[in-house]
């Protein structure tokens, strides 16, 4: 009888709604209290030093994130630790995919062996790092040294300890980019690979105007996961230089995890977390809009 | 292609290809091998493939003051918790939110995910506020919520997702023979959506165990899962490398392996459903 009396009411998605509703009702109440906390505390003077206190301030806190030089500096560390790790696992991940792809014989235990290190807690990527790199029994450490490429402390010296937080990041994401690349490789025409193939192509002009134009969906889908990700976590550099040496580490979430529970100003490290947010925002926004047209497609 | 062409081709294909099994399993394997050696080896002025291998490490972490029992406690209470709610109340609206027709859908959809993609250092700043209002700090339910905050979107998602690929068909057909639609979700969907159950659960699983911003903020003596026993043996005085691999490779190992198991599905999963 449903099917015939026409247009889809309410009531006739009862059911449907009797399913969302627990979930959504929790979601909303887990995600909009604090969503409204975090924007009325940018507003307010937040300070746990010696007991909570809670006092309307205004728009100070938004005046200091706009003019803090700290903040800035945070920020353009943040947009080059986002840029090379970010960069660096699209490329390395692309690689690795194409790599694995080609293989005849024993892909699916290769993959398998390389996806390990993203199921490893970043904490202990870090904590790993520390390890490898230790000055005195560290693996790399010493690898480094007895080459003669590197002979100091790897995480405590400016520049090497971006480079090493940023590599640590690269060895653990990278192989969720070779996945997501591995499954967009097996939707390349075999037919027009074959073709172009017969016509003479070398591979680098395959790669270049069949292989890679029919997975530049996916690479987008790979960078948008990536770059929410990204700012997301922060554990890895939590854990091995804190932001340091000299503030060189010191991305946006390590700095105001500082401002908010090192300094105890937390209405301000409020204002700097919207910043964060928006941030993401924009990027959940591509990714709906990259889905749309991914519907449209198919 | 020629034949010395075709060598050369293949030889660097196997010599890129080892570098990159070299550089991903090169840590791994030390950890869980170093995790072995006593500690007059690990902190041996160069590195030593060749020892007299040891479970002191592991004997010691479960022996002791301060064992690793309540941290592993925690932590499985804690991930399993938020992992079951998640799934649960993830599937429900996941079928829902797949099946229904309205206005917004669009809208709906956007706040689920940007949930989801909230950072957490951004998270951590109201919920700390409210968790202390509420005496929510160091109990277990605060971390279950927290873990919440990004497993039940994730869930929600996810799910719609895989009932997305499912036709209404199967249900439609259901009903007319007779069932209602509860029926017809319990027994003629439910069934079918077993991998992406797993799927998920895994997932959600993986990402509240492997939480280490969220444990560090909020929990306290009684709530602290094992990335904190982790981090806590970095101390001032010097780290006790040998008992810190062994944690180390018992957090890695059981979702290494979890992981791998969901693998044909783990894209989906970890795309969100964007990469069949």
């Amino acid at each position: 009888m449903a099917l015939l009396t026409g247009k889809p009411s309410a009531r006739r998605q009862g059911f449907e709604l009797a399913m969302m509703s627990p979930a959504l009702f929790l979601l909303a109440l887990i995600t909009l209290v604090p969503f409204f906390s975090i924007i009325w505390m940018s507003f307010n003077d937040v300070s746990l030093m010696g007991g909570l206190t809670f006092e309307f301030s205004g728009l100070a806190n938004w005046q200091r994130v706009f003019t803090d030089p700290d903040i800035r500096s945070s920020w353009l560390i943040s947009l080059f630790y986002f840029l090379a790790t970010v960069g660096l696992e699209m490329i390395l991940g692309t690689v690795m995919a194409l790599l694995v792809y080609s293989l005849r014989r024993g892909s699916n235990l290769i993959i398998s062996l390389l996806l390990i290190p993203m199921f490893i807690a970043p904490v202990i990527v870090g904590l790993l790092g520390r390890f490898m790199l230790d000055p005195s029994h560290g693996l790399y450490a010493w690898l480094l040294n007895e080459t003669g490429l590197f002979d100091g402390n790897i995480l405590g010296s400016v520049g090497s300890a971006m480079v090493a937080v940023i590599l640590m990041d690269v060895w653990e994401w990278t192989p969720l980019v070779a996945l997501i690349v591995l499954a967009g490789l097996a939707s390349v025409p075999e037919d027009i690979l074959e073709a172009a193939e017969m016509d003479g192509a070398n591979y680098g002009q395959k790669l270049l105007y069949i292989i890679l134009p029919s997975i530049s969906n996916i690479l987008l889908v790979a960078l948008l996961i990536r770059a929410m990700d990204a700012i997301r976590f922060f554990a890895i550099i939590f854990i091995t230089t804190n932001g340091g040496p000299a503030d060189s580490t010191k991305i946006i979430p390590i700095r105001l995890y500082d401002i908010a529970f090192r300094f105890f100003d937390l209405g301000y490290a409020a204002a700097v977390g919207i910043t964060m947010l928006a941030f993401s925002i924009l990027v959940a926004n591509a990714f709906m809009k990259l889905l749309k047209r991914q519907e449209k497609r198919s | 292609m020629t034949a010395p062409k075709r060598w050369f081709f293949l030889t660097v294909k196997l010599v890129l290809l080892t570098l990159l099994l070299l550089w991903t399993l090169v840590p791994i394997g030390w950890m869980v091998l170093s995790s072995f050696k006593p500690n007059s080896v690990i902190t041996a002025n160069t590195p030593r493939v060749f020892f007299t291998p040891t479970l002191e490490h592991y004997v010691s972490l479960f022996s002791g003051g301060n064992s690793l029992w309540p941290y592993l406690t925690n932590s499985l209470l804690i991930a399993g918790t938020s992992t079951l709610i998640a799934v649960v109340l993830g599937c429900m609206a996941g079928f829902g939110l797949s099946r229904i027709r309205i206005k917004g859908k669009q809208h709906l959809a956007f706040w689920i995910i940007s949930t989801r993609m909230a950072p957490i250092a951004a998270v951590i700043v109201p919920l700390y506020l409210l968790f202390r209002y509420l005496y929510l700090l160091d109990t277990h339910v605060g971390l279950i919520v927290a873990y919440l905050s990004f497993n039940l979107p994730f869930a929600i998602w996810l799910m719609t997702a895989f009932f997305d690929d499912l036709p209404p068909d199967l249900e439609e057909a259901a009903m007319i023979d007779g069932a209602t639609k509860f029926q017809a979700f319990r027994y003629v969907v439910l069934p079918l959506m077993t991998p992406g159950l797993v799927t998920t659960a895994i997932l959600c699983f993986i990402f509240a165990w492997n939480d280490y911003a969220f444990a560090q903020t909020f929990s306290g003596p009684s709530t602290q899962t094992i990335p904190i026993a982790a981090a806590q043996l970095l101390t001032q005085t010097g780290i006790d490398w040998g008992k810190l691999l062994a944690i180390g490779t018992i957090v890695v190992c059981p979702m290494a392996i979890a992981g791998l198991l969901v693998k044909r599905w783990l894209v989906q999963g970890l795309t969100m459903g964007a990469v069949k």
